[in-house]
């Protein structure tokens, strides 16, 4: 028989029982669906996690957090500048960024304004070569020279500003550009309690550059980066410990981040980055997703019995006709194939009906749930963070796919082969 | 064509350990040329579609062989006797077996389907066969529209329609009216004389036997030569 023939041939016996095929079909189909979107459910989030993780960091940091030899554990600060040296020269390193932070209360100055901030040590041009970005100005050449963070302007306050902000009042801040502006620094040692304050000195710098706006609006940044020549000064003249230090090793590209973090932590450094926080959370979201296709297959399954009880009836329904068909000569195997292909053929049905609803699904979640959710909290927007509750990508379409029709087939299995088995002489002795 | 030896059948009727043995069929031997009609007669019970069901392979026989066209067809596997039937018989049975949801174009094309021809010339086929039995009119009517003489007619279309050189017919004319028959068994007639196909026709009427060539009667599990061919 022609497949074309084949094809027709189970069309028509399909139109004959519309009603039973309907809602056979209609069960696989929100079989189906159920499966993909709960499963796009754990596509979603891991989206929205893995786009959060990616904007939030910047992607080719690797942080050292310190070191092993195997025995005894080496602080960031205490690691020897030629081991630093090394890392530097790696394949795909552009800079290894040392950042110290003095252990003392930081107060920014210009005029009759101030503001809390704090101190970033570093050197200027691993900063530049590692690609920092700056909002305005150009990069520091001298010592006396500065950075700061990019909301420092509209921080920096009068006391009457201070209070009037106190009342929840809107305040401005420092009007124009900070650049070529020069500020006061003042540092005061932490005391602890009890103790009375040490005394604060004071420092004058120049702002040459405002670093660039944080990625996330609710960020803000008051920073002030200064040359990490100025660590030893400081540390003097408030009789102040070296301060923690914090080693950030940058690669050229994402793809490379993988390879350094590897090689980093071959050789006994404790690193952190992007591609660590993604691989645990890969590891975790794959569990989910693989977890929510099997609990929607079961779904399926359930649906298959229909699709099983469908091709049972017809197949005794059919048994005259499978018997005459038998008796002019169709061999067992096409009898079989015609079966088999009937039930694929509404796994199919249903797997595309599904697809495209849980498309559409997916699409009134995304665009529902976050309204729902945030009008609960009673806030209105989500403070630019973009949350994907439902994505089908096109490997879940297949998979879901692939489960549906094959379990499809799997429930016709039984009822095919049972055509095959009918005795002709029985089934021509049948009544029309 | 056909030779059938020493065929002997019998059914197990009861329960398991409480069964009984009916034989049926008791050692027929029936040898049957081409372009000959052949006509078996008896009486209800007396085991003729047995012997026919036999003959076209639908069952195995318990002791004895059957040999189509130089073929042993027990010898076959299942998928073998199906091409095999599709090749050589025809069937004709007796309460038509047309399939419900197809017209009459379509349960007569279905043959050529299984066969896998391509569709514009097994249309053509099908076109010229039905006008060959004067059901060129009602090709698009379903079975539950036709008379019983014109299913009877479609059903014979349908056995013609793959030029399978025997035609196994089981009880052609039981449930048509003596008109009805008449204008069946000449169409029989004239298919056997224009295109010397081999009959083998299954029947309890003296009239339609009176068709063949030859006749036998089949009592108490033996075949008998009966008489010669009248004039219809
Ligand atoms: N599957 C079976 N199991 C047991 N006995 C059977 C079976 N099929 C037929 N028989 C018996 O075999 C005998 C012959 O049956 P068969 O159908 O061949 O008769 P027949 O000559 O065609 O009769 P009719 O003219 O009524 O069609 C009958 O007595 C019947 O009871
Ligand atoms: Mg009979």
């Amino acid at each position: 028989m022609q497949f074309k023939d084949q094809i027709d041939f189970i069309r028509q016996h399909m139109k004959r029982n519309k009603l039973r095929v309907a809602t056979t079909i209609l069960a696989a189909t929100m079989g189906c669906a159920f499966l993909i979107v709960l499963a796009s459910v754990g596509f979603g989030l891991h989206q929205t996690i893995t786009d959060d993780v990616l904007d939030n960091n910047m992607v080719t940091q690797i942080e050292v957090a310190g070191k092993t030899d195997g025995e005894t554990e080496i602080a960031p600060a205490d690691i020897p500048d030629a081991e630093l040296q090394q890392i530097k020269e790696m394949e795909h390193v552009i800079a290894v960024v040392e950042r110290n932070q003095p252990e003392a209360e930081t107060q920014i100055v210009i005029g009759d304004r101030s503001t809390y901030s704090q101190v970033v040590l570093s050197s200027m041009e691993e900063e530049q070569k590692a690609g920092f970005a700056l909002s305005e100005g150009k990069m520091p050449t001298k010592a006396e020279e500065v950075i700061v963070g990019y909301h420092m302007a509209e921080r920096l306050r009068t006391e009457a500003e201070m209070e009037k902000e106190a009342n929840g009042e809107e305040v401005g801040g420092f009007a124009g550009s900070l650049i070529g502006q020069t500020v006061e620094l003042e540092l005061t040692p932490f005391a602890a309690e009890g103790e009375e304050k040490a005394e604060t000195s004071t420092w004058e710098f120049v702002v040459t550059g405002i670093a660039k706006e944080p990625a996330k609006d609710w960020m803000t940044d008051v920073t002030f980066y200064a040359d990490s020549s100025w660590g030893p000064i400081f540390n003097e003249e408030l009789g102040l410990e070296e301060g923690y230090k914090n080693i950030l090793v940058y690669a050229d590209e994402l793809q490379n981040v993988g390879g350094i973090t590897d090689a980093l932590k071959e050789e006994g450094y404790y690193v952190y980055s992007v591609t660590e926080e993604l691989g645990t959370m890969n590891v975790f979201f794959t569990a989910l997703k693989a977890g929510l296709i099997f609990v929607g297959t079961i779904a399926v399954l359930i649906a298959s019995i229909g699709i099983f009880n469908t091709m049972t009836m017809a197949v005794t329904e059919r048994t005259r006709e499978i018997g005459v068909m038998k008796a002019i000569g169709a061999q067992p195997k096409l009898i079989r194939k015609l079966f088999l292909m009937e039930s694929a053929a509404i796994g199919l049905i249903g797997t595309a009906l599904a697809v495209a609803i849980s498309y559409g699904i997916s699409i009134l979640a995304n665009w529902l749930v976050p309204i729902i959710v945030l009008s609960s909290l009673g806030e209105e927007d989500a403070g630019g963070i973009s949350i994907v509750i439902s994505t089908i990508p096109w490997q879940l379409v297949v998979i879901a796919s692939a489960i549906s029709i094959g379990v499809a087939m799997v429930s016709g299995w039984r009822p095919a082969r049972k055509a095959t088995q009918i005795d002709i002489i029985q089934a021509l002795r049948q009544e029309m | 064509m056909i030779k059938i030896k020493d065929l002997q059948h019998h059914f197990k009727i009861g329960k398991k350990g409480n069964e009984r043995h009916v034989p049926v069929l008791k050692g027929v031997t029936l040898e049957v040329g081409k372009g000959e009609i052949v006509a078996i007669l008896g009486k209800s019970g007396s085991g003729k579609s047995t012997l026919l069901h036999i003959l076209a392979g639908f069952m195995s026989p318990e002791t004895g062989s059957v040999v189509v066209n130089g073929q042993e067809t027990a010898a076959l596997k299942e998928s073998q006797q199906a091409s095999f039937r599709l090749e050589n018989f025809g069937f004709i049975f007796q309460n038509f077996q047309l399939m419900p949801g197809l017209s009459a174009f379509e349960n007569v094309e279905l043959p050529l389907k299984i066969k896998g021809m391509a569709e514009a010339e097994r249309k053509m086929k099908v076109q010229k066969l039905l006008e060959k039995v004067g059901l060129e009119e009602v090709a698009g009517h379903y079975p539950n529209e036709l008379s019983g003489g014109q299913q009877q007619r479609v059903s014979i279309a349908r056995a013609l329609i793959t030029d399978a050189p025997i035609i196994l017919a089981d009880e052609p004319t039981g449930s048509l009216d003596s008109e009805t028959e008449k204008e069946i068994l000449l169409l029989i007639q004239s298919l056997n004389k224009k295109l010397g196909l081999t009959f083998v026709i299954i029947t309890h009427d003296e009239e339609v036997a009176a068709v063949a060539d030859r006749q036998y009667r089949l009592h108490d599990g033996e075949l008998v030569k009966g008489e010669q061919r009248h004039a219809v």
